[in-house]
């Protein structure tokens, strides 16, 4: 992509007027959408985000220029914008000498999605769509879409790195609309990995999304409003994960956590949470949708021990809070693309598995909700305070299943959620999702095995 | 390279691939932040940035492809691009590529006010920003304020004469802050926007930050139960920008809205009136011309309550057989443009006043998740105070809002004065609602 003694040279540039730390982060990605509505190919569209980031460290300070003229003059004008912000530290950085890196890959891909023929993409929309609209008459709309992102990146900075990586997605989204003429409900699924479009041969299948999508909506569309109040809560396995992920993980990030504004700062070591949770976020799981080999900063990808039986074990790094914390980063480092300077991120975040019965937990938890698909959901880490959406729940009477409720929501703290978990599943599975934060929207997983709340206000009608 | 050149060697080898008519949309952007925070300057950003998507008709379809890259390697991927995509396509009714309308309005939203603007003046807003949030009261730490400025010219060319291109941009300032007290805590984000240094101010802006976060700071809960709601301007503008596709004609003819059949219907109360105005001066999304180059102009899509118009582009209005609203979003989708519930006389305080006993919500949060806008309905954790006797008791917090929609546009009894775009071209001043159900202790 670029050569390393233009790296140098840019690097060099980037420093020429102090500061203690240059980088440059150049992407030359390939984009494929195509979508389905109506049953037909609505959108096909090709795009190459392409461009590059210079950032320096002026003391603590981060400066980052981006642009999207990565010509050697556009990066030398980059360059320059980041070196005329410097106004701090001295001049510390001495020669810089680039060695290539190479990663292992941990993540190989078989079939790269561009390599396949039109109609071969085009054939996994249908059979998406077909499968939703076998499940009912009522349902009225079905939108499919295929995405594939081929992202090549390259890293090099003032202590000498230069490597790179190429991260293959491919993720099918499918959403469908019953409506009786008076009322709609949606159901979706999005699965996804990061791998070509052997994603396909192996992990997912495409009627059993469009079919799962459609029955999520076709069964809230018959389903009463959930009834309001504060309530035991027995959350499923996969996409349910979003509960840790915005309750906890959100304010694990060091963006959160440096400058003091988590509600899990200096906690490192205490009880967080109950002794039946231990929580992971591991960005070295193969093929997975949050894996990467290297992070954004270069930094190769780790598996990091959250909360171990309840006690917080680490925070998630980057490299600038690191020093601001004087902690190592942890390979957590991610960006949506060139636009955004990269900052602590999850990768792929769950609960280990733990030693509890499913069918236990509903059949002794009397009267409350069972959340089976968890929608997305916020947090303000300074708080705490979380919300999700449940996209289909059941209302449970007395330990039995009796029947579906929409439009629950779940709210309540972060800290109290993790200390009032009260059962963990022995079977993990994890759902994908885009998680938004400082540096922009990145593929992540949630996940975990089927778990209990003790009590956890439901938002309803 | 240079983007005319870009695109006359574009549309050259457009027309060499049997692309024809073809068209190139070009976004060139400029941007700048600066974020301080307690003292100390964290983060510095600048950026150079474009975007360029070419579409062309083959064979009957239209294809799209897109690129950041103005470089000559770039042009066979476009070209390839767009052949693969036309492929594909299988809808008969696309966004068309026509020659210009006969005319256009000419509508300004930039100001050389923030183009003039130095890095050091935005650094110097900013450390004031920062400097005013301090306070001696323990319970607050500022956490972080932030001023952007942004530069963007939007080209818009084809095959056929059309040759269209706006030039807007805009200042944005934001404050943050954390209120601790014990067990409680509570922060306040607020931001403001305009078109120079006189659209900021300092004082005002931290003040208010200080001020709301201390209020929301002793927060209890709301009972369970349905209540009548004063929505604040700014909530009821994140409500309306999250449910607003419903008056997408193209969500309408695919079936995700509720909305198919019902113009001339009243749908709303009375005293609701909706307009999108792309012509508004100095608005944050005003344009003379849409992404299919048609000429814009201002609508009401709600007047008392009744339904005059959906937003179309050229594909939606030929299927419904009216003519396009100028609405047209790029990718076959529609959009508004300056969306906003037109404001009645009453102020805030009128409003809460009509209220009685009720909730006045002023918080709305995870709209992507807890908002579902195909069927209308929401479930939304919210933070608010409670109101008696027309007057504030309490700051509440831990509840969700539950309601519909298009049952929501039905129950606003009050409309305010207080029409805000809250960095958004979508704004809405405060209402007064029958019934919202409220889902606390």
């Amino acid at each position: 992509m670029v050569s390393s003694s233009v790296c140098e040279h840019v690097l060099a540039r980037a420093l020429s007027r102090g500061g203690t730390f240059a980088e440059i982060f150049i992407e030359d990605s390939r984009n494929f959408s195509m979508s389905l509505r109506d049953g037909r190919i609505e959108n096909a569209a090709l795009s190459r985000p392409y461009g590059a980031g210079v950032r320096v460290y002026d003391g603590l300070r981060s400066i980052y220029v981006y642009t999207c003229d990565v010509s050697e003059s556009g990066l030398l004008r980059a360059a320059d914008r980041a070196a005329a912000a410097v106004t701090d530290t001295p001049k510390s950085v001495g020669d810089i000498k680039l060695a290539e890196r190479a990663n292992a890959d941990i993540h190989p891909v078989k079939t790269p999605f561009l390599s396949v023929e039109a109609s071969r993409r085009a054939e996994i929309l249908r059979k998406a769509d077909k499968a939703a609209r076998a499940v009912s008459s009522n349902i009225v709309q079905v939108s499919a879409g295929l995405l594939s992102r081929e992202q090549h990146v390259l890293i090099a900075n003032s202590e000498g790195l230069y490597t790179g990586d190429t991260r293959v997605y491919t993720r099918l989204l499918c959403s469908a609309v019953a409506s009786d003429g008076k009322e709609n409900q949606t159901g979706m699924r999005n699965p996804g990995a990061l791998m070509g479009f052997e994603l396909f041969d192996s992990r997912v299948d495409p009627e059993k999304t469009g079919h799962d999508a459609a029955q999520s909506a076709v069964t809230m569309l018959t389903a009463p409003y959930c009834a309001a109040g504060e309530m035991p809560v027995v959350i499923a396995g996969g996409f349910g994960g979003v509960i840790f992920h915005e309750a906890c993980g959100h304010a694990l990030e060091a963006t959160s956590v440096a400058p003091g504004m988590s509600v899990f700062a200096g906690k490192l070591g205490q009880q967080i949470a109950a002794p039946c949770v231990t929580a992971i976020d591991d960005g070295t799981m193969p093929n997975e949708w949050g894996s990467e080999n290297i992070d954004d900063e270069g930094t190769p990808t780790t598996r990091l021990v959250l909360i171990e039986n309840g006690i917080l074990r680490n925070y998630m790094v980057d490299r600038l809070n690191g020093r601001k914390m004087g902690m190592a980063p942890t390979g957590s480092a991610r960006r949506e693309n060139y636009t955004y300077a990269p900052t602590s991120r999850m990768r792929n975040t769950f609960i280990a598995p733990g030693h509890d019965d499913e069918d236990e937990m509903i059949r002794t938890m009397g009267d409350g909700l069972y959340a089976a698909q968890m929608g997305g959901g916020s947090v303000n880490p300074a708080t705490g305070e979380f919300n999700f959406a449940v996209q289909e729940g059941y209302l449970v009477r007395d330990g039995k299943i009796v029947s579906p409720v929409r439009g629950a929501s779940l709210i309540g703290k972060g800290e109290q959620i993790l200390m009032r978990i009260d059962r963990v599943g022995q079977h993990m599975t994890m759902g994908q999702g885009m998680c938004g934060s400082l540096s922009g929207s990145v593929p992540t997983n949630v996940g975990q095995p089927t778990i209990r709340v003790s009590s956890l206000t439901v938002g309803g009608k | 390279m240079e983007l005319n050149t870009f695109i006359s060697r574009l549309f050259s080898a457009a027309e060499a691939a049997g692309i024809a008519p073809a068209e190139a949309a070009c976004s060139q952007s400029d941007s700048f932040r600066v974020r301080v925070r307690r003292g100390e300057l964290e983060d510095y950003q600048v950026s150079e940035n474009a975007g360029l998507t070419l579409r062309g008709r083959v064979n009957g379809r239209i294809g799209t492809a897109s690129t950041q890259a103005l470089t000559e390697e770039s042009i066979p991927l476009l070209i390839q691009g767009v052949l693969e995509s036309a492929a594909l396509i299988e809808t008969d009714e696309q966004d068309d590529i026509l020659p210009p309308d006969d005319s256009y309005a000419s509508v300004c939203n930039d100001s050389e006010a923030v183009t003039a603007l130095t890095a050091e003046q935005k650094i110097a807003l900013a450390r004031e920003i920062d400097e005013k949030l301090r306070s001696d009261d323990p319970r607050l730490t500022p956490d972080t304020c932030a001023v952007a400025t942004g530069e963007e010219t939007f080209t818009l060319k084809n095959t056929l004469g059309l040759d269209l291109s706006h030039h807007s941009n805009m200042i944005y300032a934001m404050a943050n802050v954390v209120a601790r007290d014990g067990e409680h805590a509570a922060t306040d984000y607020e931001t403001r926007w305009g078109y120079g240094l006189d659209a900021i101010d300092a004082e005002t802006l931290a003040e208010s930050c200080k001020r709301e976060s201390l209020m929301k700071l002793e927060a209890g809960r709301m009972k369970s139960g349905a209540y009548p709601v004063v929505i604040k301007n700014s909530a009821m503008g994140d409500l309306l920008a999250t449910f607003c596709g419903v008056f997408s004609a193209d969500n309408v003819q695919k079936g995700l809205s509720l909305l198919a059949g019902r113009e001339g219907e009243t749908i709303a109360s009375a005293s609701v009136t909706l307009t999108d105005d792309p012509l508004m001066p100095m608005g944050m999304a005003s344009c003379p011309f849409d992404r299919e180059g048609a000429a814009t102009h201002t609508k009401h899509i709600l007047e008392n309550g009744v339904l005059k118009t959906l937003l179309h582009n050229r594909k939606t209005a030929k299927k419904a057989g009216c003519k396009t609203t100028g609405n047209a979003a790029g990718a076959g989708r529609v959009a508004p443009t300056n969306l906003f519930f037109k404001p009645g006389k009453l102020t805030q305080e009128e409003l809460l006043a009509n209220l009685g006993d009720g909730l006045f919500l002023t918080e709305v949060t995870g709209l992507h998740a807890g908002a579902n806008p195909v069927s209308g309905d929401f479930s939304l954790l919210s933070r608010g105070y409670e109101i008696k006797g027309g007057k504030i008791v309490r700051a509440v917090e831990e509840f969700t809002v539950a309601g519909n929609f298009y049952q929501l546009l039905k129950d606003i009894t009050d409309v305010g004065s207080d029409l805000l775009f809250e960095t958004s071209p979508i704004g809405s001043p405060s209402v007064l609602v029958k019934s919202l159900s409220v889902a606390g202790a």
